[in-house]
């Protein structure tokens, strides 16, 4: 041998050849999405928003029975009436009329990615937003935040330039929660792109403007 | 032949002696656990039974507010008959109501299907994580397919609405706060040409075809000539905002 310092780093090579043998034939059970595979903390999460959603469903149910019987007492005025609450209260939802209330603003400057305003919208509807705008247009169902090829971010087919303010009429305090949390999407986005700045604010009222586009269908019909 | 104490030779033991410690050392030394451990035992076996007796329950409130509104409608279509401004109205809530997705649809368009891993034992060294199907995922399908000029979507059966949140408790997703299991079936009606295009541009999706490719997660796209999506069955709450200013 020519020298003990050869030797020495043959004998740390052989060491770490050990240890890699190790790492390559160790494997791990993948568990899968099973519910037994779910933590208990996860669990808990699972019933608690199941049995809200369950009181949601019977407050919804309740509701349906009070109308159908007022349908079938009322007479015609009131009955145009039920009717037409039922109608704006899904325009409401559709995007398809100006709407006010409370609810929070989260503005954006900086550098951020198509993908990551698109997830705190689903933030935002995931703690109850009831009606959305960004930078004054208002979200629908069918809107989506998407990127020209020069990486300029559209929605609904309009340019979108920076700061970009969201606004968000619902439950202000859960709202600002959701968002604000430690480890939530503010706080990991904070972390992801330098120089972003994120601010969220409670608003008193705010004004949301009609979506002014034309939702059509061509492809879906109803089934009759 | 024989053996030798001189030379290289006589280094040979120490090399089988590191080799061997390495692999000991190596053996002791624990990966942490993929995913958050499960607490065993009753309080577990519990959690399951809780968890399927409020998903029945759920399954059979939605069945209700499925038939209800079904009744309404029938009712209001009667209703309208009798005067031209109630025909008027029931027509126009009829049509915002299919915007909504309160209404079962039917057409033409793809569905996607993810999946995860088929692969069930991974090398220590990888990311657990890599071989699964998450909540973004479905996420940026989802958007992809309403980019592309979908009409109605919907995962698993739950019809994609304005207030649908898709988002992950642990490692399972829900969606209108409905546990899904996979595989996830994403329908969505529209052009199919244009909506398989989309899919398939190498621009969109890197990371799940990605996956798909490395780690064997599923990520097919098939065209269909009818699709049947049915109504949502949740509840809009709306407590906040009001009409006009």
């Amino acid at each position: 041998m020519k020298s003990r310092s050869a030797q020495l780093s043959l004998t740390i090579l052989c060491f770490l050849l050990g240890l890699l043998l190790v790492a390559q034939f160790r494997t791990q059970q993948m568990s899968g999405n099973s519910l037994l595979a779910a933590s208990s903390d996860d669990q808990l999460v699972i019933i608690s928003s199941l049995v809200e959603n369950n009181a949601r469903l019977r407050g919804e149910m309740e509701a349906l029975e009070k109308q159908l019987n007022e349908y079938q007492q009322a007479t015609g005025r009131a009955r145009l009436e039920a009717l037409v609450e039922e109608l704006n209260k899904v325009r409401i939802i559709n995007g398809l009329v100006e709407v006010s209330g409370f609810g929070v603003e989260v503005s954006l400057d900086g550098p951020i990615g198509v993908l990551d305003v698109q997830d705190l919208i689903n933030e935002l509807r995931n703690a109850g937003a009831e009606a959305l705008t960004i930078n004054g247009e208002r979200l629908t169902l069918y809107s989506v935040i998407a990127s020209t090829e020069d990486g300029v971010m559209t929605i609904n087919g309009t340019q979108l330039s920076r700061p970009y303010i969201l606004q968000a009429i619902g439950d202000a305090e859960t709202m600002e929660t959701a968002l604000l949390r430690g480890g939530g999407l503010i706080a990991t986005l904070t972390r992801n792109y330098e120089g972003l700045i994120v601010g969220v604010i409670k608003r008193e009222r705010m004004v949301l403007p009609v979506y002014k586009g034309d939702i059509k269908f061509v492809y879906a019909s109803l089934i009759e | 032949m024989k053996f030798k104490f001189d030379g290289v030779g006589r280094y040979i033991p120490i090399l089988v002696i590191a080799l061997v410690f390495g692999v000991l050392l190596g053996l002791q030394w624990k990966s942490p656990p993929a995913r958050p451990a499960t607490v065993p035992g009753i309080g577990h076996e519990s959690g399951v039974l809780a968890i399927k007796r409020l998903e029945a329950e759920q399954e059979g409130l939605k069945e209700s507010i499925g038939q209800l509104r079904g009744q309404l409608d029938k009712y209001r279509r009667e209703l309208a008959a009798s005067t031209e401004m109630l025909k008027e109205i029931n027509a126009e809530l009829e049509r915002q109501k299919m915007i909504a997705g309160l209404l079962a649809v039917e057409g033409p368009g793809v569905q996607v299907t993810l999946d995860d891993s088929s692969i069930r034992s991974v090398s220590a060294a990888a990311d657990a994580s890599d071989y699964l199907i998450h909540e973004y995922d479905l996420r940026d399908v989802v958007n992809l397919l309403w980019m592309a000029g979908s009409e109605a979507i919907a995962v698993n059966n739950e019809r994609i609405v304005a207030t649908t949140s898709i988002y992950c408790v642990g490692s399972t997703i829900m969606v209108n706060d409905t546990r899904l299991s996979p595989p996830y079936l994403i329908q969505a009606i529209g052009n199919p040409i244009v909506q398989e295009d989309v899919l398939r541009n190498p621009a969109y999706l890197k990371e799940i075809k990605q996956r798909a490719e490395l780690y064997s997660v599923q990520f097919k796209v098939d065209r269909q000539g009818m699709l049947t999506l049915p109504a949502y069955k949740g509840g809009f709450p709306i407590h906040y905002a009001q009409l006009g200013d």
